[in-house]
């Protein structure tokens, strides 16, 4: 009996793995090769000297101009969206507070959205003009329509905006379960013994939701790394390129404008590869506490 | 058990049905399939063809596979030439004019030439013909003609004591003055573009005759393009040119929108300036400004069509471009009703004389737009041509913002060549 269930064990494993194999770690040893070769996709040759595309990378000029504004959303964004998650998780989390529901629905509504369809949404939103620039003018907080999209600063901005709008309640929902599993008592003894809701929030709540952080950081900062559709939809890259991520530069290099570069597009995302498998790595280092 | 396997059988069955149905073509000896996108403009035209071949082979039919737009003709042609299995691809695609070159020197096998067919070059535009030419080779056969119109707001120059003779053949600093005057007395700005890819420079180098390429190589040192940048960054200080963020912003806001007294781009954009019908006998026609005063004649964005390397009827296909699209007997019949259908307008010297492209637009005053636009398009020069056409359109614009951003003209120039010639590794 025990060895008919352990072939069909071997059997469904041998199904997945092969799936896996074919459809994940296949395209990836292939785009490895490809990171090699240079010349027109229909022919390609490996790259005198091997390297040549890796090399490439840290001598493009726009490479590294769209590497910064990866970091740049990253080290802004990441930390404002999951502290305002945290907050709205600890403030949802409150036994007592009526229309719960509601006010969780509405939160995480926004990660209901399509990427591209709320990035059109924002870029008509914040159009020179669009609805944002008619309700301030309105209101008298300025005098001539603002060109959002087209400066660099608050181009960035938006894009920061629209990432913390669209993705706070995505990882509030991961705090919020993290905090239905700690013991609610705590909370009222920190009460008792006179702790404000800050003190509650930094000593109570932070330390114990340590591994919930850990994760929904390391979801983020992959997330960020690999951003796309708002810098495609959204601003176009612009203005001059300063608002471009990695990955919108690695799709132009494949796919944008007639280049047709393949293979230093597929080292450009190795590259992004091993930025992810290192921050995710210090990442687990910094916040795992056990010996 | 065996029903979990059954359902995975059934599966890979569905599976393998469905991308069966995916790549059957008819094989219809006398069916031809055709790849384009553009169903107010392009679609038209190639309808409007088939039915003129239809009388001579009534047999005839052409399947036309349309696409949203040309960047999904593009990318289905990367896919097949890349893969290379060239039957995902029709018989006959069409292709955008400044994308081609790249494309049949990265793809030579994905392509057959015009060679053999009945088609007399030299009723066509020559500038038109220098994107589809390769070696002195012919590839494609020309659909619509990409020339550039200056149009004009009439009531608003007169409003200033202007009239459109007044801003022809003028250089481009009279210009800047003028639009200056019309920004202060009314509050519209004479030019817009969409700066994601700002078609300005391009078309202002090619009135002077010149290309932001010389043997190859990426040459913005040049001092008419300098002057160009300085009148661009000029005019968007003074407010006179409006540089929108997007191209939904550029038609939908600054065109439709009503903001602007002047339009400059290739003539595909007239159907964009006639949606204002408010506006209607307002508009007028003529030609570029150029930097020395002269009328200035440029192109901006057409395309034509090619047969694939995966066409089994080459013989079908050439017949019926060059009887059609390429000046044969059914060339007034088609470049007539593209026209009236879709507002195409010919390279095709000869069929560009019609009775239709005498006709006189009310939108634009009683002006015979397409006859002038004809006239236009035989002057424009023949400039060098590159692969990489849009990424030098991407660095000049972004030179441009850092310009208006304080950036200085030489250095930005210097910056934007050096990034570009990084890209052609060169």
């Amino acid at each position: 009996m025990e060895k008919k269930t352990n072939r069909w064990g071997w059997a469904f494993l041998i199904l997945a793995s092969a799936m896996i194999m074919l459809f994940s770690f296949y395209p990836m040893f292939s785009a490895l090769m490809t990171s090699f070769k240079t010349g027109s996709s229909a022919n390609m040759k490996y790259a005198d000297p091997i390297w040549k595309n890796f090399l490439r990378m840290f001598k493009d000029r726009m490479f590294m101009t769209t590497l910064k504004n990866t970091f740049l959303y990253l080290i802004i964004q990441v930390p404002i969206m999951l502290v305002l998650a945290m907050l709205l998780a600890q403030l949802l989390n409150n036994q007592h507070l009526k229309f719960r529901g509601l006010f969780r629905t509405c939160i995480f509504l926004p990660c209901a959205i399509s990427l591209v369809s709320y990035s059109l949404i924002f870029r008509s939103l914040f159009a020179t003009q669009g609805l944002i620039n008619s309700v301030l003018m309105g209101l008298g907080f300025i005098e001539e329509n603002i060109n959002w999209l087209g400066t660099t600063s608050t181009a960035r901005g938006v894009i920061i905006f629209a990432l913390v709008w669209r993705w706070t309640g995505y990882n509030m929902v991961f705090y919020l379960a993290g905090l239905q599993n700690l013991d609610y008592q705590v909370y009222e003894a920190a009460q008792i013994d006179g702790a404000n809701g800050w003190h509650t929030f930094w000593h109570i709540t932070v330390p114990q939701l340590r591994p919930v952080i850990i994760m929904t950081s390391i979801m983020s900062i992959n997330g960020t790394l690999q951003l796309f559709d708002e810098s495609v939809n959204l601003t176009a890259g612009g203005p001059a390129s300063t608002t471009m991520t990695m990955s919108h530069y690695i799709y132009n290099t494949a796919f944008g404008t007639g280049t047709a570069n393949f293979g230093y597009a597929s080292a450009m995302s190795f590259l992004v590869l091993v930025m992810v498998a290192i921050l995710a790595f210090i990442n687990l280092k910094v916040g795992d506490r056990r010996d | 058990m065996k029903k979990i396997f059954a359902m995975l059988l059934v599966l890979t069955m569905v599976f393998s049905l469905m991308a069966m149905s995916g790549s059957a073509y008819a094989d219809d000896a006398n069916k031809l399939t055709v790849m384009a996108w553009d169903a107010n403009f392009n679609i038209p035209a190639l309808e409007a063809a088939a039915a003129a071949y239809q009388k001579v082979n009534p047999d005839f039919e052409l399947e036309i596979i349309q696409q949203p737009g040309s960047t999904e003709v593009e990318q289905a042609v990367t896919l097949a030439a890349s893969s290379g299995d060239l039957s995902t691809l029709p018989d006959i695609t069409l292709f955008q004019d400044h994308a081609i070159q790249k494309f049949v020197r990265d793809y030579p096998d994905a392509w057959n030439t015009l060679e053999g067919a009945d088609i007399n070059w030299d009723d066509f535009g020559a500038e038109k013909l220098s994107y589809s030419t390769f070696d002195g080779v012919h590839y494609g056969a020309p659909v619509d003609n990409g020339t550039a119109i200056f149009a004009y707001r009439t009531d608003i120059l007169e409003q200033c004591g202007y009239t459109v003779e007044d801003v022809t053949g003028i250089t481009w600093d009279r210009w800047l003055e003028i639009g200056r005057e019309v920004k202060e007395k009314t509050g519209f700005a004479l030019l817009s573009m969409d700066h994601n890819g700002n078609d300005l420079p391009y078309m202002m180098m090619q009135a002077e005759g010149l290309s932001q390429f010389v043997d190859g190589k990426p040459d913005f040192a040049n001092e008419s393009l300098k002057k160009i940048i300085e009148v661009i960054v000029q005019g968007a200080q003074d407010g006179s040119i409006i540089l929108a963020n997007n191209w939904s912003e550029y038609t939908d806001s600054t065109i439709v929108g009503d903001q602007v007294a002047g339009v400059m781009n290739g003539n595909w954009i007239i159907p964009t300036i006639s949606l204002v019908e408010a506006n209607s006998g307002k508009w007028a026609l003529t030609t570029l400004p150029t930097i020395n005063g002269g009328e200035g004649y440029a192109a901006n964005g057409g395309s034509s069509l090619y047969i694939t390397g995966n066409c089994q009827k080459v013989d079908l296909a050439r017949e019926f471009l060059a009887y059609t699209f390429g000046g044969g007997e059914g060339a007034i019949e088609t470049y007539d009703n593209a026209l009236l259908n879709g507002g195409v307008i010919t390279t095709c010297i000869s069929a560009g004389s019609s009775d239709v492209y005498m006709e006189g637009f009310d939108f634009f005053g009683g002006q015979a737009i397409y006859a002038d636009i004809v006239a236009m398009g035989a002057n424009v020069p023949v400039i060098e041509q590159n692969d990489f056409h849009y990424q030098a359109r991407t660095y000049i614009g972004n030179a441009i913002t850092n310009i208006i951003n304080g950036g200085e003209v030489e250095a930005e120039l210097q910056y934007a060549q050096e990034l570009l010639e990084f890209e052609m590794d060169i």
